[in-house]
């Protein structure tokens, strides 16, 4: 072949070569799958991605909160073209097994994550590590609260409780003086939150349910789960607990003033104290976790790549692009997040933030928070802890209404524990 | 010969398709889920004999559920049988507004049963509920009575919710099979002194009773398969107090991701049903099903 010729095909290989690249690049859609919560919001910060990102366009898909994993799971095992999820801590170690989700550091510069991964408060660190690799950026964080009537405390006289036995004392003042049942509890045992509130006031009292090896250690009568159990059902049997199904019904219970004390997700104080909204809102207020350690549960919500895209280089770029704007720095859209919506969060600079202390010190006491936020623990979360929570729910449900015995109820949980332990081992 | 008698099979055949493709198909599936490990969150499905059944059958739930299923057939069965065939009596006079009513009381049946589930969770809550508001303001009661969370009285709340939402189509049933049955024979027995409770053991009855056995057993299978009520009211709970044999299949297979567990105690929901059919079957006199 002549030079001449050769430059020609060579210049029309490298101008087809552009003209067949040029769309793919410019046309990537990445399909984002969330859970359907404030989803006009969702779709004004992908507007703004799309905007600051020509070329990336963004498909969501929202499914209701019950059926979340499920319907993620089949879009999973079915090949449905996933790009970026949400994610939970509970979730994780089964996601990421199973190979569904990629490490962070398989699509991003290592220095920007090093910098995002300092900034991140602890426990939503490890709701987001699995095997030593990060899945994920916080898309909100929170902790589990105990949250009391202030003023019903005043009138009463009874200081705010620091332990479980002064929780117990105050609420059979309280019911003593008229107050039919003065803590509210959800109790739902189809939900994880009941699980999670349960483990919540375990870390209070400073312990754990299970040890460094995983290995279930709650059914000793010496361990603060068994204790806590002990504790609720002692509750319920002196007909101080008003069950709730679910947060949304503590919210109008707690705004009738029949009752004082609740253990929820701290966003719901944010909905009991919304004036205009509820009756008594103002008079809700959050104190550290009961207990000698005065610790609580966090957890974390994250953005998440799949493990389909991450294989594929142009969508995982893209892929994590729009993680980075809406987890990364300058935080702009979890700072929307907290601000607007009330949401927790898992980076630590917001609580510097003058616009989200200025939004957040209307329904709660930021430092008292943010102080819980720093010395929140992560849960265990392992490949079984799902499927072994949703079995133990129930049988924690039972005991606490005294239809089974705490005693059975942990030994059965533990057994449980350990089984799944080793048959996932395998 | 014509061609239907040649050649049966192939005349039969758009009918067995479907009937394969909907009914045999999924079951065998399922028989084979049963036997198999699987777990949505393991990637291999190895087989398992019966180490699922086994597993249910000595797990922490079944015999609960199957006792609550059992007891939930017991009670609810002949209550809406009871109430529909009262209901429908009661409907069968002609009175002032009768086509309104008979609309009315068909409302609960076109609810779905998740909708049906929030409006009685509203009747048996313990703070807003319209129960206990009623209670109290006749001053019966000083305190709140907590319907469903009490593990005896949830029981009682969750049948009395689903003999609601089912004794319509008892009495849509009944109507129909009082429409033909002989006028003439009751008027006669008016005139001949009996009353009421008599016209209707020894002349209505006689001639409905087919139609109450079909009921029965439908309302019996349609209480020991229910599981969208229990679901969206209690959850199965509190602890297993309402947790029914078809809750559990859910919640094996989709609470904790294990499809062959769901699968085994589908399959024992499928042998006890079959049994509960024979047995009822068998319990009715021969000739049911003749002309009265």
């Amino acid at each position: 072949m002549k030079p001449r010729m050769k430059a020609w095909f060579g210049a029309l290989a490298i101008a087809g070569t552009a003209l067949t690249a040029q769309p793919a690049l410019a046309d990537v859609k990445l399909e984002f799958v969330v859970w359907n919560y404030s989803i006009d919001t969702i779709q004004d910060n992908i507007k703004k991605f799309e905007a600051e990102n020509p070329g990336i366009t963004v498909n969501l898909t929202d499914y209701t909160w019950p059926d979340y994993q499920d319907s993620l799971l089949l879009r999973f095992r079915g090949g449905t073209q996933t790009d970026v999820v949400y994610g939970g801590q509970d979730w994780l170690p089964a996601w990421a097994a199973a190979g569904y989700l990629a490490p962070l550091e398989d699509i991003a510069p290592a220095e920007t994550l090093d910098a995002l991964k300092k900034d991140i408060a602890g426990f939503a660190l490890s709701d987001m590590t699995y095997k030593g690799k990060l899945y994920g950026l916080p898309y909100y964080a929170d902790t589990i609260s105990f949250l009391y009537n202030k003023k019903i405390l005043e009138e009463k006289g009874i200081p705010v409780p620091t332990t479980w036995d002064e929780v117990m004392a105050a609420s059979e003042k309280l019911k003593a003086d008229g107050m039919e049942r003065p803590i509210v509890y959800e109790y739902n045992q189809e939900l994880p939150n009941f699980f999670d509130a349960f483990v919540a006031q375990t870390y209070s009292r400073g312990g754990d349910l299970f040890d460094a090896d995983k290995k279930a250690i709650f059914d000793n009568p010496e361990n603060a789960a068994y204790q806590q159990l002990q504790w609720l059902a002692d509750a319920f049997a002196k007909g101080l607990v008003q069950p709730e199904t679910h947060e949304s019904k503590i919210i109008p219970a707690m705004n009738t003033g029949k009752h004082a004390f609740t253990i929820v997700y701290n966003y719901v104080l944010a909905a009991m104290n919304t004036p205009g909204e509820q009756a008594l809102a103002g008079q809700f207020a959050l104190a550290p976790m009961p207990g000698s350690a005065q610790s609580t549960l966090g957890f974390t919500k994250f953005y998440a790549v799949t493990a389909k895209t991450a294989a594929d280089a142009e969508r995982a770029e893209a892929a994590w692009k729009f993680v980075n704007f809406m987890a990364g720095k300058p935080y702009k859209v979890a700072e929307r997040w907290a601000a607007e919506k009330g949401l927790g969060f898992g980076q630590m600079p917001l609580f510097q933030n003058k616009d989200v202390i200025d939004a957040w010190q209307k329904w709660v006491d930021v430092p008292t928070l943010e102080k819980q936020v720093a010395s929140a623990r992560a849960g265990t979360w392992t490949e079984w802890t799902v499927i072994w929570s949703a079995y133990f729910r129930p049988l924690l449900a039972k005991a606490m209404v005294g239809e089974a015995s705490v005693a059975e109820t942990m030994k059965a949980g533990a057994e449980r524990w350990n089984m799944m332990q080793a048959r996932f081992a395998k | 010969m014509s061609t239907i008698e040649r050649f049966p099979a192939a005349w039969v055949l758009p009918t067995l398709i479907p009937v394969a493709l909907f009914t045999i198909y999924p079951v065998a599936e399922a028989l084979w889920t049963s036997l198999h490990q699987v777990m949505v969150l393991m990637p291999d499905q190895p087989f398992v004999g019966l180490e699922n059944y086994k597993t249910v059958i000595f797990g922490d739930y079944f015999a609960d559920a199957l006792r609550n299923s059992l007891l939930f057939v017991l009670f609810c069965a002949p209550l809406v049988v009871i109430i529909g065939t009262a209901v429908a009596l009661f409907l069968r006079r002609p009175f002032f507004g009768a086509g309104i009513v008979r609309s009315v009381v068909l409302l609960p049946w076109v609810l779905p049963g998740a909708i049906s589930a929030v409006l009685w969770v509203w009747v048996f809550h313990p703070s807003f509920g319209v129960l206990n508001g009623l209670l109290k303001s006749l001053g019966l009661i000083e305190r709140s009575i907590p319907w469903l969370i009490d593990v005896n009285l949830v029981f009682v709340s969750i049948v009395a919710a689903h003999v609601w939402t089912q004794v319509p189509f008892a009495v849509v049933l009944v109507m129909a099979a009082l429409s033909a049955t002989n006028e003439e024979a009751i008027e006669a027995a008016k005139i001949d002194g009996a009353n009421a409770l008599q016209r209707f053991r020894f002349i209505t009855f006689p001639q409905i009773k087919a139609m109450i056995v079909v009921l029965l057993i439908y309302n019996a299978l349609t209480a020991f398969t229910a599981y969208d009520l229990v679901y969206a009211m209690t959850g199965g709970g509190p602890g297993t107090a309402t947790t029914l044999l078809a809750f559990q299949i859910w919640r094996e297979s989709f609470s904790m991701y294990d499809f062959g567990a769901g699968s085994a105690v589908a399959f024992i929901v499928v042998a006890i049903s079959a049994l509960l059919i024979l047995a009822i079957s068998k319990a009715m006199p021969s000739d049911l099903f003749e002309e009265a």
